[in-house]
C-alpha cells in the first residue's frame, strides 16, 4: 500500500523512528542498509587495469581499491587526452624528412601510453585504432603529422559519441588518403572515370555494420532459409560512394592539384562542390538520398543513415569489448552493452564513454566468471607496455624508440599492414579453440616466428638493456636512446628466492602464480648462486613475462 | 622423432563429419588422399599481395591486338596512360596460345623471358575466382552465383586461398591437401604447409597446422640448447618447456603455450637442416629484399628434405606493393622486375641441387587490374594472368584464353574488368593433381571444380 511504502524507503532517513506508519499489520522496520561492497582484492585490482590500462602498476591499483572501479573510471573520464601532435610538430624543421618523424611518432606513443595519467582514455583509444585503422604503412608513410592528428582525434573523442566520431574520421585527410576518399571525384564517364568504393565499402564493412545483419545480442540474423542476410548489396556501395565525392585537402588551390602540405594534412578535408555527385544516392534500408543535394548534406544524411543502423550497437560492443575484455562475450554481454550504445541511460544513443564503463562494470569482466572461456591474450604491445611500466623503463634521452616496433613485435601503433588491422575479430586459430567454435584475434600474430621473437626481445630487455648495463661497453649497442629498465627492488632480495618470485608475481600477475610455474622459477634459481643477484633477478622476471600465464589477461 | 600430432588421430571422425556438413562435398577417404609417396614433391605459391597489373606483364606485342591495348590504357605514359611503348616489349615465342597475338612482357622482366623460351615456365591468362562460368550478361542480371565481394582486397585474396565462393569457410586449398595426405606424411619432421609470410588462410585446415617462419627461417630461442651437457642453456630450455607443459585453466594459455611449444619442437629439427654442412647457402644467387631471402629458405629447406623426411610441401611466400592505384609505371618495373629476378634465381638454385622437376612454383593475386587508367594508376578488377614454373610446368605455353585488351569487349564489365575464362579452382586443382591428390579429391580442395568442363588444365607434364 502506498503509504507504507513511502514509510519504508523514508525510515532509514528518520533517527530513531520505528516501527512508524499505519497500514494493517506487518513489519514495518525500515531495511538495514546494504552491507558495504567486499573491498576490491590486489589482484582484482590488477586484473581490472589490464584492462583498463597499458599495464596494471602498484600505485593504480592502490588507487582502485580505494575508490572503486567506477569512481576510478569517472576520474580517469574527465583526464584530458595526452596527444602526438603538438610534439611532431615541434620536431619539423628544414631538413628532417617527413618520414623520420614516424619514429618520433611512435616514440611519443610510448611516452603518452606508459607515463601519462590518462591511461583509460589511451587505452580505448588504442583500441578504436584496431577498429579504425589507418596505418604508416603505404601512402601515410610522409605524414607522420596526418597520422598523430588522427590518433590525438581518437584520443579526445574516446568517451564522446560514436555519430561524431565516425564524421570526424571520415573528414580526416589520414583516412581520406588511406581509404581513398580524398580526391575521390563524381562519375566522368567519358574518361572512364567512376567513384572509387573503398571507403564506402570499408567504413560499412570494418567501422560500423559489417556483412551481415545481427540481433542485438551480435548472433547472425538468418532468413527464413536460414541464411545470414547481408547488410548492403553492391548498388548499395555505389550509393555511398557517390556521396563520398568532391572532398580533398582544404585550401586546396584545385581539386585535382591538392598535395598534402604540412598544414592541410591535420585539417579536415574540404569539398569541392564541382566534384560533388548530384544524382540520387541509393543508401541502407531503403533510403535514397534525392538528386542535387550538397556534399555535406549528403554526408551527413549518409553518415545518419549508417548510425542509425540497428547492427552498430553489437558490432560495436563485440569490437571493443575484444579490444578491452573478454575475446568470447556471451550473448548476454552483448547485449548489455549493445543496448548501453543504443542508449545510455539518457535517451542518447552512440555514448561511447557509457559503452566503455559498461563494457569494464559488467559482471563478465570480472574474474572467474566463467573460467575457461573468459579473458583474452594480451597483445604483443600491452605486455611491453606491461613490462615496461611495471619496470620504469626509460633511456636517457626520454625517448622511446625503436621507430618499427612492429618488425619486432608483429605489431606498432598505426602500423598495420593494412585496414584489417593486426588480427581479425573472427581469427580461430586451429584446435580446441577453433573446434569449440570460439576466437582468439591477439592469436593471428602469435606465431611460432612471432612468439620467439618477443620471448627473445623480453631476454633482452631483461637481461642486456637493464640499468645495471656498461653504458661504455662498444659489444652493448648502448646510446642515449636505448631503453633501459630497473629491477633494483628484485636484486635487492635476490639472494632469497621466495621473496623473489612473490615480488614479481606481486608486480606481474597481481599476485597470483600458479604452483608450476612458482616451483619452476625456484627450481631454476636454486641453480644460480645466491650472491648473483642480477642473474637471479633477470631469471625469474624473465620467466613469468615469457610465461602462458602472463600473456592471458583475465 | 617423428612429429605426431595426437588430434590427427583423435579428430578423424569429425573431421569426416565437418566435410560431410559441407553440401556437395564427400569425404571419399578418411586415410589417403593420395600417397603413400616414395617421391618428393613441393609447391611455392607466391602471392603478390594488392592486385597485381598483368595485363602490363604479359602483353600483345603488335597489330591490332597492341593498338587495343594501347587504347584501352589511355595511351603512353607521358599522355597519361599506362601502355608500355610496343619497343620497349621484351617478345616471347609461345608454343600455345598465341595464334590471335604476338606477345612481349614487361621490360622488367628479362629473366622470366628467359625462362619462358627455355621452356621453364608458362603462363595462365584471365584467371580467377568464379563459382560457375560466368558471362557479361549474367553479371549484369543476376541469374549465376558470384564471389562475394569482388574487388575486395581481403575478400579476393581469400577467395585464391580458400576458392570457397560463397561458402563460409576456415580453410584454404593447401590446407585442405595436407589434411587429405595426413596420415601418409607422419614421419615429416616439419608440417606439410610453411610459411615464410605469416598466418594466412591459404594454409589454414581442419586438422594440420601450417610452421610460420621468419623470411630466414625460424628464429630461435636465445639461452636456449637442447644438448643435455650444455648445463645452464639446456635448464633454461627444459623450465621453459615445463611451464609450457603445465595444465592450464584458461583456452587462451593452453593455445598460447600449444604455439609456443611447437616453437621450441620445430626449430631445432629445421635450423638444423637448414645449418646443415649439405645444405647450399645459395650466396649470390638470389636478389636482396624481402622475397629473395623467401625464396633463399625455400630454396635450402627443399636441399634439406632429406633430413627432414619430407614427402610433400607446400611453401607460402609473398611480397606486397601491387595494389597500384597510383605511380603504376615507376613502381611496376621495381614490382616486376622483382619477380621475374627472384622467380629466375629460385629455379637456377632447384637446378643446381637437382630439384627442378619437384618443385613447382606459381603465382596468386588479389585480382588483376582495370585496363582504363585513373590518370596514374589502375583499380580493381577481376581476371588477370599468373605465372606457373618448374621442371615439370609444360614451359613456353600460354594456357587459357588470353582476351583482346579492348573497353567493352565481351568479358568487360567496366573498365577494362575482365571476368576470368579459367577459375582459380581449375587452377588449383591442376596443381593439386600433380602434387598427387587422386582426382576423386579435387573437389575437396577446389569445391567449385566440378562447375567447370576442363579439371585439369594441362599445364603440367606429370
Amino acid at each position: 500500500m502506498k503509504t507504507m511504502r513511502l514509510i519504508t524507503v523514508i525510515a532509514p532517513l528518520l533517527l530513531g523512528l520505528a516501527g512508524c506508519g499505519g497500514g494493517s499489520g506487518g513489519d514495518t522496520t525500515p531495511p538495514p542498509p546494504p552491507p558495504p561492497p567486499p573491498p576490491i582484492t590486489k589482484s582484482e585490482a590488477h586484473q581490472f587495469l589490464n584492462q583498463a590500462t597499458f599495464g596494471a602498476t602498484a600505485l593504480e591499483s592502490q588507487q582502485v581499491i580505494d575508490m572503486r572501479y567506477e569512481a576510478w573510471i569517472d576520474d580517469q573520464m574527465a583526464e584530458p587526452a595526452s596527444l602526438q601532435l603538438p610534439h611532431l610538430q615541434s620536431l619539423a624543421a628544414p631538413g628532417v624528412m617527413p618520414f623520420e618523424l614516424q619514429d618520433d611518432r611512435v616514440d611519443i606513443w610510448f611516452r603518452n601510453v606508459l607515463n601519462q595519467d590518462d591511461q583509460l582514455r589511451q587505452r580505448v583509444a588504442f583500441a578504436l585504432s584496431e577498429i579504425f585503422v589507418v596505418s604508416q604503412l603505404g601512402t601515410l608513410s610522409n605524414q607522420p603529422w596526418s597520422l598523430g592528428d588522427f590518433y590525438d582525434l581518437l584520443a579526445q573523442n574516446a568517451f564522446g559519441n560514436y555519430r561524431e566520431l565516425i564524421e570526424a574520421i571520415t573528414l580526416h585527410p589520414a583516412m581520406g588518403v588511406y581509404l581513398s576518399m580524398l580526391g575521390n571525384e563524381k562519375p566522368d564517364p567519358v574518361n572512364n572515370i567512376r567513384p572509387d568504393e573503398n571507403y564506402a565499402r570499408e567504413l560499412m564493412q570494418l567501422f560500423s555494420i559489417g556483412l551481415v545483419e545481427l540481433n542485438i545480442d551480435g548472433s547472425e540474423r538468418l532468413d527464413p532459409q536460414g541464411q545470414p542476410i547481408p547488410t548492403y548489396d553492391q548498388s548499395i556501395i555505389e550509393g555511398f560512394a557517390h556521396v563520398y565525392t568532391g572532398w580533398t585537402y582544404a585550401n586546396s588551390p584545385s581539386f585535382r592539384g591538392a598535395r598534402p602540405t604540412y598544414f592541410n594534412q591535420v585539417v579536415p578535408m574540404q569539398l569541392y562542390p564541382d566534384f560533388h555527385d548530384t544524382g540520387p544516392k541509393k543508401l541502407l534500408n531503403g533510403v535514397v538520398l534525392e538528386a542535387n543535394r550538397t556534399g555535406e548534406q549528403d554526408l551527413a544524411d549518409a553518415l545518419d543513415n549508417i548510425f542509425n543502423h540497428p547492427n552498430v550497437g553489437p558490432f560495436m560492443a563485440v569490437r571493443l569489448i575484444q579490444r578491452l575484455t573478454t575475446s568470447n562475450p556471451s550473448p548476454g554481454y552483448i547485449e548489455r552493452v549493445a543496448r548501453v550504445f543504443n542508449d545510455n541511460g539518457f535517451g542518447v544513443r552512440g555514448d561511447l564513454g557509457a559503452v566503455v564503463k559498461a563494457i569494464l562494470l559488467d559482471e563478465e569482466a570480472r574474474p572467474e566468471f566463467r573460467m575457461e572461456i573468459d579473458g583474452k591474450i594480451k597483445e604483443p604491445l600491452l605486455r611491453l607496455t606491461q613490462l615496461y611500466r611495471v619496470y620504469d623503463a626509460q633511456s636517457e634521452s626520454g625517448k622511446y624508440g625503436p621507430g618499427f616496433i612492429n618488425i619486432l613485435l608483429g605489431q606498432g601503433p598505426l602500423q598495420s599492414p593494412s585496414v584489417f588491422n593486426f588480427f581479425s575479430p573472427f581469427y580461430a586459430p586451429p584446435g580446441e579453440i577453433r573446434n569449440s567454435s570460439l576466437v582468439a584475434p591477439e592469436l593471428e600474430i602469435a606465431t611460432e616466428y612471432q612468439n620467439t621473437q618477443l620471448t627473445n626481445y623480453f631476454l633482452l630487455q631483461i637481461f642486456v638493456y637493464n640499468w645495471m648495463i656498461d653504458r661504455n661497453d662498444p659489444n652493448s649497442n648502448y646510446n642515449e636512446d636505448t631503453i633501459l629498465i630497473n629491477f633494483e627492488e628484485e636484486m635487492n632480495i635476490a639472494n632469497d628466492a621466495d621473496a623473489l618470485v612473490d615480488m614479481v608475481a606481486d608486480k606481474l600477475l597481481g599476485g597470483e602464480i600458479s604452483d608450476t610455474l612458482r616451483g619452476e622459477v625456484i627450481g631454476i634459481l636454486g641453480l644460480i648462486p645466491p650472491e648473483d643477484s642480477l642473474v637471479r633477478a633477470v631469471e625469474a622476471i624473465y620467466f613469468i613475462s615469457t610465461s602462458p600465464e602472463f600473456a592471458y589477461q583475465r | 622423432m617423428a612429429r605426431i600430432n595426437r588430434r590427427q588421430f583423435l579428430k578423424t571422425t569429425s573431421a569426416a563429419a565437418a566435410f560431410a556438413a559441407t553440401p556437395g562435398l564427400a569425404y571419399s577417404q578418411v586415410v589417403g588422399g593420395g600417397g603413400p609417396f616414395d617421391d618428393y614433391r613441393a609447391l611455392v605459391c607466391l602471392f603478390m599481395f594488392g592486385g597485381n597489373d598483368s595485363f602490363n606483364m604479359l602483353v600483345p606485342r603488335s597489330g591490332a591486338a597492341y593498338s587495343a591495348y594501347l587504347a584501352a590504357r589511355s595511351g603512353l605514359p607521358e599522355n597519361g596512360g599506362l601502355a608500355i611503348p610496343q619497343a620497349d616489349l621484351l617478345p616471347i615465342s609461345p608454343l600455345l596460345g598465341a595464334d590471335e597475338m604476338d606477345f612481349g612482357l614487361h621490360p622488367g622482366m628479362s629473366a622470366l623471358q628467359t625462362l619462358f623460351e627455355d621452356g621453364k615456365a608458362s603462363f595462365v591468362a584471365n584467371v580467377g575466382p568464379l563459382v560457375e562460368p560466368t558471362t557479361r550478361e549474367q553479371f549484369v542480371n543476376g541469374g549465376v552465383a558470384l564471389p562475394p565481394q569482388l574487388f575486395s582486397h581481403n575478400d579476393q585474396q581469400d577467395q585464391w586461398q580458400s576458392l570457397k565462393g560463397n561458402a563460409t569457410s576456415r580453410t584454404g586449398w593447401a590446407g585442405r591437401m595436407a589434411d587429405l595426405i595426413r596420415t601418409n606424411v607422419t614421419d615429416q619432421q616439419m608440417a606439410t604447409n610453411a610459411s615464410l609470410f605469416g598466418t594466412n588462410l591459404f594454409q589454414s585446415a581442419d586438422e594440420t597446422i601450417a610452421y610460420i617462419m621468419g623470411p630466414n627461417g625460424p628464429v630461435e630461442f636465445f639461452g636456449f640448447s637442447s644438448d643435455p651437457n650444455a648445463g645452464f642453456g639446456y635448464e633454461q630450455r627444459s623450465t621453459f618447456e615445463r611451464i609450457l607443459g603445465a595444465d592450464y585453466e584458461s583456452v587462451y594459455e593452453r593455445a598460447f603455450a600449444e604455439v609456443q611449444q611447437r616453437a621450441i619442437d620445430s626449430v631445432d629439427n629445421v635450423l638444423g637442416a637448414l645449418r646443415a654442412d649439405t645444405t647450399p647457402t645459395f650466396d649470390g644467387v638470389f636478389p636482396t629484399g624481402q622475397l629473395g631471402t623467401q625464396l633463399r629458405t625455400v630454396a635450402q629447406l627443399i636441399a634439406a628434405n632429406g633430413d627432414l623426411q619430407m614427402k610433400r610441401q607446400v611453401f607460402f611466400v609473398a611480397t606486397g606493393g601491387f595494389d597500384t592505384h597510383d605511380n603504376q609505371v615507376a613502381d611496376q618495373l621495381d614490382l616486376l622486375g622483382n619477380i621475374s629476378n627472384s622467380m629466375a634465381a629460385f629455379q637456377a638454385a632447384l637446378e643446381s641441387i637437382g630439384m627442378e622437376q619437384q618443385v613447382t612454383t606459381f603465382t596468386q593475386s588479389d585480382f588483376g587490374r582495370t585496363l582504363s587508367s585513373n590518370g596514374d594508376g589502375s583499380d580493381h578488377a577481376w581476371g588477370g594472368h599468373q605465372i606457373v614454373m618448374g621442371g615439370n610446368v609444360n614451359g613456353q605455353r600460354i594456357y587459357g584464353d588470353y582476351p583482346v585488351p579492348e573497353i567493352g569487349g565481351l568479358l568487360d564489365v567496366g573498365g577494362g574488368r575482365f571476368i576470368p575464362s579459367t577459375s582459380a579452382d581449375q587452377y588449383a586443382a591442376t596443381l593439386a593433381r600433380w602434387f598427387g591428390i587422386p582426382d576423386v579429391d579435387l573437389d575437396i580442395v577446389a569445391p567449385n571444380l566440378a562447375n567447370f568442363a576442363e579439371r585439369d588444365l594441362g599445364f603440367m607434364i606429370a
